[in-house]
């Protein structure tokens, strides 16, 4: 079974002398393949020269490795769920999740890709960013904390400081309380369960990672976007959380510094999105998108996303199936935001994806639209990746799921061998078209790469390793599960 | 759960009677408004906060501070739909609230410190419905006992995840005192993180506390105060304020032997640890 591409993005520069040339990359399942304008290809891990999958035994005693792996074991397993090139393009970044293993890739110039250094965090990582001049990763999770990683730990960085906190942890167990202490019953118990641990010996202190990472900022709540942003001589760190918040920091060395929040979101924010021209774009759970000057803290406009879903869906007889009988209560969740890079002064224009949509909402920033524009697709949207093919031109690359019904995230469709991939090419009179020649030249990357042939094509588990419906399911979708249920315990 | 019925309904049962009649001006009973000391600030619970704090209608809270719209502007309101902005108008009162006591309990050192900064608009934040609900109803016996001398007009109190939503209540360096008293110490390692007090949350109590405002804590848990004093002092927003300065403030003699917790340690003969920190200025962009 071939599993689609859960994210995609392209190494591309307008200006290159000599041409367009672009390298795209994609992960699918645990593989991450990447195809160069000028045919070369790649896959990663390579099918002779798996990695190991870190151990957590070995995590404790020793420091995660820091070279490639030449022997090959145990094959890793872990999925990818972000991917994130450096400014200058020489770096991919990538997270892998169930291991919350940030790996970083050295790209050379014909996209082969080189891992240089793996890190394991203790928290799943819901989100990284890099800072303008590549030197820091910023990584935020699930618990709401953003650390700071040097993109490569120089020397130094492996006399590792613990922080503080994390001393006083390790050192010789000291009950909490005293028995003069005032207590509720169940902080008794919980007293005397560490008198009873105290007696058997210094309890096993969760692991903390052996490499650099500092602890910047926090939210008390799931972080699911973050973004760095530099403005004149000053940095900041945007953070967007499960609950409602957008918290605007400033960047190291003092990201301890709250400068304001965006209000306005009523449902989890899950996207945050800087244009060309600066402006923040924010999404989520709400009917709407939100239009930030975010330097000031001020909503500039919104975007109806689910009402231009929700008409998309009514003029076409599949999709209106599955719109719920009180169209009130049809919702989307937001799941991908993309600025559309012209580098040119017709305006900011985004792209919008939402969970389980067979469709790309474009929006032009300003232009006081009551309705976006739709872009059909074959499939779910899942990514978008910006390339420059041919002259001025930009086209937009579209990963789909190719498994699925369109409009469904759980039902899997008959039709199979469809592609993974559409793209449409950006026109003179500012609309989208089909451009198929991008699709044949990633025929390789469309049809090919990352297919797994030791299963069936009937999509049930050949060599064991068949990844199953359920976990197809949570690589792909992961945003509507955001959104608060009423009625919630008290 | 037997008993648990009888229990929810003689609770019901009181509560009514004490609505129902608006002139009763007696006190709550406590016993009727216990529960349980934990509450688990990651998960959602049916909380209700403002979307922001221009949204927060603060003259239900404090009446008496509401700001009163003349009849002009009443005539004109009928004339066509409310805008966003006339409603925030409606919501609006005469000053800003400056002392949040977050975890206030039972609300023993709001009414202690109602007499004590008459002029200044305090707020109790608690996470718990039952006990939240008991200092709102003694505050309504307490405003109506003294309705004649306006006392108590200047405590309020509501439920609130503070750790999630403090800053959707108050804007930026908006508040002079925030009181965390006799926090929750949540012993258990991995529970760390439900600290009120900790490395990143102090950032928000530095965003709404103005430069030269104090955070002042208390606990009897030696733990607990390490753990405090150690982020507080990491945290480059704050500055421990001296022992001299602690002993002399009023607030901290209050907070000692008013407080439902104090009086408890009193009686056990617990020891009670106390830090105050200031909130310092902001250094310039680097």
């Amino acid at each position: 079974m071939m599993l689609p591409y859960q994210c995609i993005i392209a190494a591309c520069d307008r200006y290159e002398a000599g041409g367009n040339e672009w390298i795209l990359f994609g992960v699918s399942g645990s593989r991450l393949v990447a195809q160069s304008s000028t045919g070369a290809t790649s896959i990663w891990p390579a099918e002779e020269h798996p990695i190991e999958e870190p151990s957590p035994e070995n995590e404790e005693q020793e420091p995660p490795e820091k070279r490639v792996k030449l022997s090959p074991p145990l094959e890793q397993k872990s999925n990818f769920s972000i991917l994130r090139l450096s400014n200058d393009k020489k770096y991919l970044v990538a997270v892998t999740a169930e291991d919350k293993c940030i790996r970083v890739f050295r790209v050379d110039s014909e996209g082969r890709l080189q891992q240089l250094i793996q890190r394991c965090m203790t928290r799943r990582p819901c989100s990284i960013a890099l800072t303008s001049d590549d030197s820091t990763v910023l990584c935020a999770d699930k618990f709401g904390d953003v650390y700071a990683l040097p993109l490569l730990p120089s020397p130094e960085d492996d006399q590792i400081s613990t922080p503080p906190s994390e001393k006083i942890e390790q050192k010789k167990f000291v009950p909490s309380a005293s028995l003069l202490t005032v207590h509720s019953g169940r902080n008794r118990k919980v007293l005397e369960e560490q008198m009873k641990q105290a007696e058997k010996g210094p309890s096993q202190s969760k692991e903390t990672p052996k490499f650099k990472h500092d602890l910047l900022l926090g939210h008390v709540s799931m972080l699911t976007d973050i973004a760095y942003a530099a403005v004149d001589s000053r940095s900041y760190i945007i953070t967007a959380d499960r609950d409602e918040h957008i918290r605007i920091s400033r960047g190291p060395p003092q990201a301890h510094i709250i400068e304001g929040f965006c209000y306005g979101h009523e449902e989890f924010v899950s996207r945050l999105c800087l244009t060309s021209s600066g402006r923040l774009v924010s999404g989520g759970g709400d009917a709407h998108l939100y239009v930030w000057d975010w330097s000031s803290y001020q909503l500039l406009e919104t975007l109806p996303i689910r009402d231009t879903v929700l008409d998309y869906y009514r003029g076409h007889s599949q999709l209106a199936l599955l719109l719920p009988q009180d169209t009130q209560a049809f919702k989307t969740a937001v799941c991908g935001i993309w600025t559309v890079p012209y580098g040119g002064s017709e305006g900011d224009e985004v792209l919008v994806a939402c969970e389980g949509v067979p469709a790309i909402v474009s929006f032009k920033l300003g232009s006081s639209a009551t309705i976006g524009t739709v872009l059909p697709l074959a499939g779910n949207a899942l990514d978008v990746a910006f390339i420059y093919a041919r002259g001025s031109s930009c086209t937009a690359v579209v990963s789909i799921d190719h498994l699925h019904r369109p409009g469904s995230t759980t039902e899997i469709r008959e039709d199979e061998a469809m592609s993974r991939l559409q793209c449409f090419a950006y026109q003179q009179d500012g609309q989208w078209a089909e451009d198929g020649s991008i699709v044949e030249a990633l025929e390789w990357f469309n049809r090919r790469a990352a297919g797994e042939p030791e299963a069936g094509s009937d999509g049930r588990a050949g060599g064991g390793d068949t990844v199953d419906e359920k976990a197809t399911r949570d690589i792909l979708y992961g945003m509507e599960k955001l959104r608060k249920r009423p009625g919630a315990e008290d | 759960m037997p008993g648990e019925p009888a229990k929810r309904q003689k609770r019901e049962e009181y509560k009514k009677a004490l609505t129902s009649d608006e002139q009763n001006a007696a006190l709550p009973k406590k016993k009727f408004y216990r529960q349980r000391a934990h509450a688990n600030p990651f998960s959602d619970h049916a909380l209700t906060y403002p979307k922001s704090p221009a949204d927060m209608g603060w003259a239900s809270l404090y009446p008496a501070y509401a700001v009163k719209n003349g009849e002009e502007g009443k005539a004109e309101n009928e004339s066509h739909d409310q805008t966003e902005e006339e409603q925030r108008r409606a919501k609006a009162i005469m000053k800003n609230v400056e002392i949040a006591d977050i975890g206030c309990g039972f609300g023993g050192l709001l009414f202690a410190l109602a007499p004590k900064f008459p002029d200044t608009l305090m707020l109790g934040m608690e996470i718990r419905i039952s006990v939240t609900e008991y200092v709102v109803d003694k505050i309504r016996a307490l405003r109506t006992q003294h309705a004649s001398t306006s006392a108590y007009q200047n405590i309020s109190c509501l439920r609130a995840n503070t750790m999630k939503f403090l800053p959707n209540f108050f804007s930026k360096h908006q508040l002079s005192k925030i009181f965390l008293c006799f926090p929750d110490p949540h012993f258990k390692q991995r529970k760390h993180k439900a600290r009120i007090v900790s490395y990143t949350l102090n950032s928000e109590y530095a965003f709404v506390l103005r430069p030269g405002g104090i955070v002042y804590t208390i606990t009897d848990v030696q733990d607990l105060h390490e753990w405090m004093v150690e982020h507080f002092e990491r945290h480059p927003s704050f500055e421990r304020v001296g022992e001299e300065e602690q002993e002399a403030d009023e607030c901290v003699r209050v907070m000692k032997s008013e407080t439902e917790e104090g009086k408890k340690v009193e009686r056990n003969g617990g020891t009670k640890f106390v830090a105050l920190y200031r909130r310092v200025e902001d250094p310039p962009w680097p």
